[in-house]
């Protein structure tokens, strides 16, 4: 299961990033660690980009990206 | 001979030469704290990414010995940095070619802390005294934690001041911590043994910070959410389903209309203070040339611009309502699919804005666009968005076209929208074809709370943004004004003597208007200009407009009244001499509803701005791509307003 396809505000533990190896560190930079508890807040409108909630700070991710986010 | 670094070390010791920085993730509140340390004005705003260059100042004398000061854009990761970060992380690591760092202040955000803290491991690793400021104290609450500054500080091994810049909350405290820093390098300290793996960072951040009440983390996975009860709220409804596009839509539509919604009285009074100046110049000096041109050339020339400042200050006092609220990152997030689908990015939408003010630093707000193709896009279209100097434009010419204030105001926010729109589709067929790999990028764009805006930091940066707009615009629509007045007062030895109380020289003769010099350049432009629907008056106006937009305002105000000679003509306002105006020798009105179109689309599209052509050049460090940007959209602005008059005619609107 990936961050893209989980449901909206439910916790998931981060088990690894598998994606482009440049964006995924950026990803992990931020805070996107794998053991991390994560939670898509909402979807905008278009249903693209998410709202994701890590660390205490919302940020928004689009379904590509948080679909490189692989969770527990 | 010393060597550079024995000189970086006594420099170090005189605290007058000494260089403090600023830095830490975006939007933490480093530019607020440096506007606190120099009484400066430099542009805050609650989004990511506002500070996009080196700002540097000289601490305030209140604060002891002065030391220079620059604040650095905020830097989210030093991983694939945009342009921005990358500039921010050359000073942190010692490499840029002018700014060297003797000290750091890390600007760290008490509700964030472990992201940042993550963050100020990097900065500490470069081995400088660092001195930690928390911010957003005040908002610790409303995420449920606290943060004790002396605590953390001993966890760190650095000194940790609270602060809250906007009031000078802890400056004092912090300077002193910063004077006094002489101390151990930050080498030693906890920070800077933090990882350089993010996974293992976090995690000795965590057990830094382990023992205590600091963690801002959800405890199990049972925790709410979201927690931060107001801009959960907001989001609710700003980000909603079906609601979120029509509120978007609300707030821009809103913000363009209520410019001429709520100017009316204010550019009443300006108007009227004009025009009593102006009559009382000629009552006092009836005939005179010296009074004519103070009256018509500078009271009517700048006074026509003048009239439209308040619509001006009222568009910088929303605009930056709008960024302060936290709205904008919001924006961003909405249009960043059709953006992209574009070829632009969800953070095109903050340059595309700020262009409404000016395309300067819309210019250099793109900086923070990850990739060079999205970057580059949002530069060929940001001369599309209609900035503040095009507003005195639209504004007579709306009024000239219409006379009811509330249908003005949405025509210009249709106008506003329509640049929108415009813009961000020729950015996708622009792409297509100038620009053809693409590589994708990240979006990854922080949502930042929703912050009540404090009035006094809003007025501040209304009067700073007004107050540069004046210094820019006010030159050239006075030395136009002085230049037009002379050309449209005088001509090549003219049988027409305009003043009777002059002995003219025999080449240069004060003229009629039709006999002047400004008549006589002006009619050599007729042929390009009656395809437009208008006089070579008018083109006198589009060509000062070059200087800056403005000025065709005032242009018009001079061309059209010194014509008039009597009394009557010249109290009038400009608009009415423009509804009177007539082509020479007829009583053909110039100004029809399919020329005053005609002129608003000619000045939507063309380039007409000197310093934002130097601007691109710079960014893109492209002399063809702002070549081909002013080309381009000059020669649009002129084929799109012919075909829009000739269509217009075509379809029986004269
Ligand atoms: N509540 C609260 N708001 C603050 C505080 N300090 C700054 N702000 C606000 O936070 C926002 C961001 O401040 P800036 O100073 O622009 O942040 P920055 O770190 O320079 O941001 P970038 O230039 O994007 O890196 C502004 O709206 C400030 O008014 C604080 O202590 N408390
Ligand atoms: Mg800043």
């Amino acid at each position: 299961m990936t961050l893209s396809n989980v449901a909206v505000a439910e916790w998931h533990r981060i088990h690894r990033l598998e994606g482009p190896d440049t964006e995924c560190n950026r990803l992990q930079d931020l805070g996107f660690t794998p053991g991390e508890p994560v939670a898509v807040v909402r979807a905008t409108p278009l249903g693209d980009p998410l709202v994701v909630v890590v660390r205490g700070t919302q940020l928004a991710l689009r379904k590509r990206e948080a679909s490189w986010i692989v969770v527990e | 001979m010393t060597t550079p670094v024995e000189a970086a070390e006594s420099e170090e010791a005189d605290p007058k030469t000494r260089t403090v920085c600023l830095v830490g993730m975006p939007n933490s509140g480093k530019t607020t704290l440096m506007n606190a340390l120099t009484g400066g004005h430099f542009h805050t705003a609650n989004y990511p990414g506002v500070t996009v260059s080196l700002l540097q100042g000289r601490s305030r004398k209140e604060w002891g010995p002065p030391m220079t000061l620059v604040d650095l854009p905020g830097v989210h990761s030093a991983v694939n940095p945009s342009p921005e970060e990358e500039l921010s992380c050359e000073v942190i690591e010692s490499r840029h070619s002018s700014v060297r760092a003797d000290r750091f202040v890390l600007v760290v955000d008490a509700t964030q802390l472990e992201r940042h803290l993550k963050f100020a491991g990097f900065v500490a690793r470069q081995g400088k005294p660092i001195v930690v400021a928390l911010t957003m104290m005040d908002l610790l609450p409303r995420v449920g934690a606290q943060v004790d500054a002396a605590g953390l500080s001993r966890k760190l091994g650095v000194p940790v001041v609270a602060v809250d810049a906007r009031h000078g909350e802890g400056v004092p405290e912090l300077v002193s911590a910063l004077q006094d820093a002489a101390g151990p390098p930050a080498g030693s300290s906890a920070l800077a043994t933090l990882g350089e793996q993010p996974a293992e960072a976090y995690r000795q951040v965590r057990t830094l910070l382990g023992d205590s009440d600091t963690l801002v983390q959800p405890e199990g996975l049972a925790v709410l959410v979201e927690r931060d009860s107001l801009t959960a709220r907001v989001d609710r409804i700003a980000m909603h389903r079906y609601l979120g596009f029509p509120i978007f839509l609300a707030v821009l539509i809103g913000l363009f209309a209520s410019i001429f919604w709520f100017a009316t009285p204010f550019m009443d009074a300006v108007d009227a203070a004009f025009a009593v100046s102006g009559d009382f110049v000629t009552g006092v000096f009836p005939d005179s040339m010296v009074a004519a041109f103070v009256a018509e050339g500078l009271i009517g020339g700048v006074g026509a611009v003048a009239v439209f400042l308040p619509q001006i200050i009222i568009l910088f006092f929303l605009m930056t309502l709008l960024e302060d609220s936290g709205y904008l990152a919001r924006g961003a997030t909405l249009v960043d699919r059709p953006l992209s689908a574009l070829g632009l990015h969800g953070r095109s939408f903050v340059p595309m804005l700020s262009g409404f003010a000016c395309a300067i630093p819309a210019v250099f707000a793109s900086r923070s666009i990850p990739t060079l193709r999205e970057r580059l896009l949002t530069i060929w279209i940001i001369p599309l968005m209609s900035c503040s100097a095009r507003l005195p434009v639209y504004a007579l010419l709306l009024a000239a076209l219409m006379s009811d204030v509330f249908r003005q105001g949405l025509a210009l926010a249709a106008i506003y929208i329509a640049s929108l729109l415009i813009g961000s589709m020729s950015a996708g067929v622009i792409g297509r074809f100038a620009f053809p790999d693409r590589a994708p990028s990240l979006l990854a764009m922080e949502l930042p709370v929703y912050r009540i805006p404090r009035w006094k930091v809003i007025l501040r940066m209304t009067w700073s943004r007004s107050s540069s707009y004046l210094r820019k615009a006010g030159m050239p629509i006075v030395v136009v004004a002085i230049v037009l007045w002379l050309l449209s007062s005088f001509g090549l030895g003219s049988a027409q003597p305009r003043f009777a109380d002059t002995t003219a020289a025999p080449l240069v003769v004060p003229a009629e208007m039709d006999y002047s010099l400004a008549a006589q350049l002006g009619q050599a432009t007729e042929p390009v200009l009656t395809p437009m629907g208008v006089d070579w008056r008018v083109g006198v106006g589009l060509i000062s407009a070059f200087a800056a937009r403005e000025v065709f305002v005032s242009a018009m105000a001079i061309v059209f009244h010194v014509e008039g000679e009597d009394e009557a003509v010249q109290s009038e306002g400009l608009l009415e001499t423009m509804r009177t105006a007539t082509f020479a020798g007829t009583d053909e009105p110039i100004f029809t509803p399919a020329s005053i179109i005609g002129l608003i689309v000619f000045f939507f599209f063309s380039l007409q701005c000197i310093s934002t052509v130097a601007v691109v050049r710079k960014e893109t460090n492209s002399w063809r791509f702002a070549a081909v940007q002013l080309l381009f959209y000059t020669g649009l602005g002129y084929g799109a307003a012919v075909a829009t008059v000739q269509g217009l005619r075509w379809f029986g609107v004269a």
